[in-house]
């Protein structure tokens, strides 16, 4: 044991100082689009190799305007890579997550949209005051489900911000969803949100928990949680960064945008 | 390259054909399914490797029109017996004389009549069996667990039956999470199938595109440049490494230890940190591709990784004595979930829980992918088969993983890391990618029809052969320590279900 303690005194603080930090140049995250003028159909590189059909050219041929749908985005880097024109390129904010589905929604050129809900500081707002207490369901993505446990550990430690994961529905404020909520989980997961008490928030968690990502539209019905549950924040990537999610909890539950106040419904299609 | 021969058998031969092949010296089973042939026919399809040469054989047999069942081979080779399952589930067949036949993957959610590779040419299937294992007895009690489970995991059901706290089976329901991967990855593009493929189980990225990459690179006889495969084999090691600092850190999580917990934690947190340098994220994702690497890592970034392994190196040393030299520690892992070798042979076990009960084999020593079996690994091996054993292995593989990411990148070869692809596939030929997984063995298995399109896609991951290992070490055992033999095979579900 002593050997433990001694160990334990050498390791140094390995919190991050900042909180939501930018990722490190060079690092890949979720795209982003600049006002850098796209070259349009004569390139289309990003639409083609989208595996998710995220990319979209519309508008004058000549000079079109690029959109592109994060919550469909797997973050497999290729449009980022591909962009001779620099009107896709990667984002190094880890604060992502988002209230709306429509906010997930990037335009090269500036569009009447809803402003990305603020995070107000760390200020208890809502009915959650300073602590919230998550369930996580995952449906089928370990990666984000490792991401998600990540939150925890020492380097995140989201205890800080009064976010402690429970093992029951009963008590828990939060449905954190992860995977794509394939045919099998379908069920499960709403007896788990009908377990929980008012008020509660669901967060989609990952691109697959948005929209089904890359299993989206086949057989086995796996197009996320929307079909299924009111959706109160959007994490999107493909798994998100710790931090991103670590936003994604806050932003529901104590944002001044967030609609936790109203109890969700069901089948909000 | 993995040459693959063509075996065809008579239907009438296959139950002692297919045991036979498999049972010859330095060969082992691989997996087993059906795909779809020229004019819509059904073939059976067994796949078995040989280790002495790196190559593979598919022996098949074709499933007479209209027939709604094949021969099984599961009381001859029981690592066959999920797979036969699953064609069960997929195909509507039936493998006759299967000792134990149910549903696996689809149950109650879905409809009776829905088989997902089936075609109304096929003729009527075999309905499915949705059911659990009841054991009789005095006092044996049922415990239903799931698919909901408390901890931060994915979802699968689990059904103990018990006496008093001691459980004398239990029965693994799984398939929560089928996506339907592999018949996704015969439909979308080839040139974004990879990115499905990496999907298959994401927590395994760098494998499943290695798998995937290595495949289609064999279709199509091209090998990607020399740094590519360097650059290839430091990713792989590096989600072993990261995978396995995870693991220990949910083992010592689950015995109540936080410190060991914080520590590996955090060593984690640098591995992924590892992949983010190299790759740009810390899932690494979307980096191995077809042809090579998706994008060129540069020397600034080398020169990050090599300085900051070597300060991982004394880390991950110091938190492996507060793990392992711990007497509480050794106290709750040793004894507990014990597979004995011979089952663990037997079932077909594959990775870090095969090599903990006693097998020596790891794929980087016999099949090619990126610069093995070229480069020597090291082989952890333990006897005891306990989850202690289980956590070793994985102890041992880290270091011997941080050496080999150091070998090669003290050697790096210099030029490109992409060569061009062709855009479609050769007509009918077939073409395996074997990649030794942080999990162990897993296989993709790609076969093009006439036109050059991909007629089936099948993934042998390597959970789907060691789920059948924990049922079999959970057994005699108290049923609050299940939560922790399960966190000592840490399986795929998303792997297994696809
Ligand atoms: S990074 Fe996202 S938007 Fe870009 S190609 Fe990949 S999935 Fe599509
Ligand atoms: S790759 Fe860049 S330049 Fe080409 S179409 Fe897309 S946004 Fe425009």
């Amino acid at each position: 044991m002593l050997t433990a303690l001694l160990h334990a005194a050498r390791q140094k603080h390995a919190t991050d100082a900042v909180d939501f930090p930018d990722l490190p140049e060079g690092v890949g995250g979720l795209p982003r689009l600049t006002t850098e003028p796209c070259l349009g159909e004569a390139c289309g590189r990003c639409v083609n190799v989208c595996p998710t059909g995220a990319i979209q050219l519309s508008g004058d041929p000549e000079n079109p305007d690029v959109s592109l749908d994060r919550g469909l985005c797997v973050t497999c880097g290729a449009c980022i890579a591909g962009c001779p024109t620099q009107t896709i390129v990667a984002d190094p904010s880890t604060k992502s997550a988002v209230i709306h589905r429509e906010e997930l929604v990037l335009y090269s050129k500036p569009t009447e949209t809803k402003p990305i809900a603020a995070l107000d500081g760390v200020k208890a707002l809502g009915p959650f005051r300073r602590s919230v207490d998550v369930r996580v369901v995952s449906t089928g993505c370990n990666a984000t489900d490792l991401e998600v446990a990540a939150t925890a550990n020492a380097i995140f430690d989201c205890s800080r911000f009064g976010i402690h994961f429970v093992a029951s529905p009963r008590f828990a404020d939060v449905l954190l969803v992860t995977g794509p909520v394939g045919r099998a989980m379908q069920k499960p997961l709403v007896s788990c949100f009908e377990a929980m008490a008012d008020p509660r928030v669901v967060i989609a968690v990952g691109t697959c928990a948005i929209s089904g990502g890359v299993h989206r539209g086949g057989y086995a019905d796996a197009n996320g949680v929307m079909p299924h549950l009111e959706v109160h924040a959007f994490v999107p990537g493909c798994p998100p960064h710790p931090w991103s999610i670590v936003h994604g909890i806050l932003i529901a539950t104590r944002s001044k945008a967030t609609n936790a106040n109203h109890s969700p419904q069901h089948g909000r299609g | 390259m993995i040459r693959v021969d063509a075996v065809p058998i008579e239907p009438a031969d296959w139950e002692s054909s297919v045991p036979e092949r498999a049972r010859r010296k330095g060969w082992k089973y691989g997996h087993l399914t059906i795909r779809r042939a020229e004019g819509g026919k059904r073939l059976l399809e067994a796949l078995l490797l040989n280790l002495d040469n790196g190559s593979a054989e598919i022996a098949s047999t074709p499933i007479i029109d209209g027939g709604s069942k094949f021969s099984s081979v599961t009381s001859a080779i029981p690592a066959a017996h999920w797979a036969e399952q699953a064609v069960g589930d997929l195909w509507g067949l039936h493998a006759s004389g299967h000792p134990r036949w149910k549903s696996l993957i689809l149950h109650e959610a879905w409809p009776p009549d829905k088989f997902p590779f089936a075609v109304s040419a096929d003729g009527p299937p075999s309905p499915r069996e949705s059911k659990f294992l009841t054991v009789g007895g005095q006092g044996v009690h049922e415990i239903p667990v799931g698919p909901i489970h408390a901890g931060i995991i994915e979802p699968g059901h689990f059904r103990f039956s018990c006496i008093g706290e001691i459980v004398a089976n239990l029965d693994i329901r799984l398939g929560y999470v089928h996506r339907g991967v592999e018949a996704r990855l015969a439909a979308v593009p080839l040139r974004h199938a990879r990115h499905v493929a990496e999907s298959a189980s994401s927590d395994s990225a760098v494998a499943n595109a290695l798998a995937h990459a290595q495949a289609l690179e064999d279709l199509w006889g091209l090998e990607g440049p020399k740094r590519a495969a360097a650059v290839r084999t430091v990713a792989l090691e590096i989600e072993r490494v990261a995978n396995h600092f995870g693991d220990l850190g949910a083992l010592a999580s689950d015995i109540g230890f936080a410190l060991g917990a914080a520590t590996f934690g955090r060593l984690r947190g640098a591995a992924l940190g590892f992949g983010q340098t190299l790759s740009g994220t810390r899932f690494q994702r979307g980096f191995v591709c077809p042809g090579g690497l998706a994008w060129e890592v540069g020397d600034a970034q080398l020169r990050l990784l090599t300085q900051s392994l070597s300060e991982l190196k004394p880390a991950a040393a110091d938190a492996c004595e507060i793990l392992f030299e711990n007497p509480g520690v050794q106290e709750r892992l040793e004894g507990v979930g014990i597979l004995k070798p011979s089952l663990a042979d037997e079932f077909g076990m594959v990775g870090p829980t095969a090599r903990a009960s006693g097998s020596p084999y790891d794929a980087r020593c016999h099949f090619a992918h990126a610069l093995f079996p070229g480069l020597a690994v090291d082989v952890a091996t333990e006897t005891a088969g306990d989850a202690f054993a289980r956590a070793e292995v994985r102890r041992k593989e880290v270091f011997s993983s941080l050496r080999l990411i150091e070998e090669v990148l003290a050697a790096l070869p210099q030029g490109g890391s992409l060569v061009k692809t062709p855009e479609t596939l050769p007509p009918s030929k077939t073409a395996i990618g074997i990649v030794e997984a942080w999990r162990g063995e897993l296989i993709h298995w790609i076969t093009t029809d006439e036109q050059g399109k991909i007629s089936r896609y099948a993934i042998r991951d390597p959970s789907f052969q060691n789920w059948t290992g924990v049922a079999i070490a959970v057994r005699g055992n108290l049923v609050m320590d299940f939560p922790l033999i399960n966190k000592s095979f840490n399986l795929s579900y998303s792997g297994s279900d696809l």
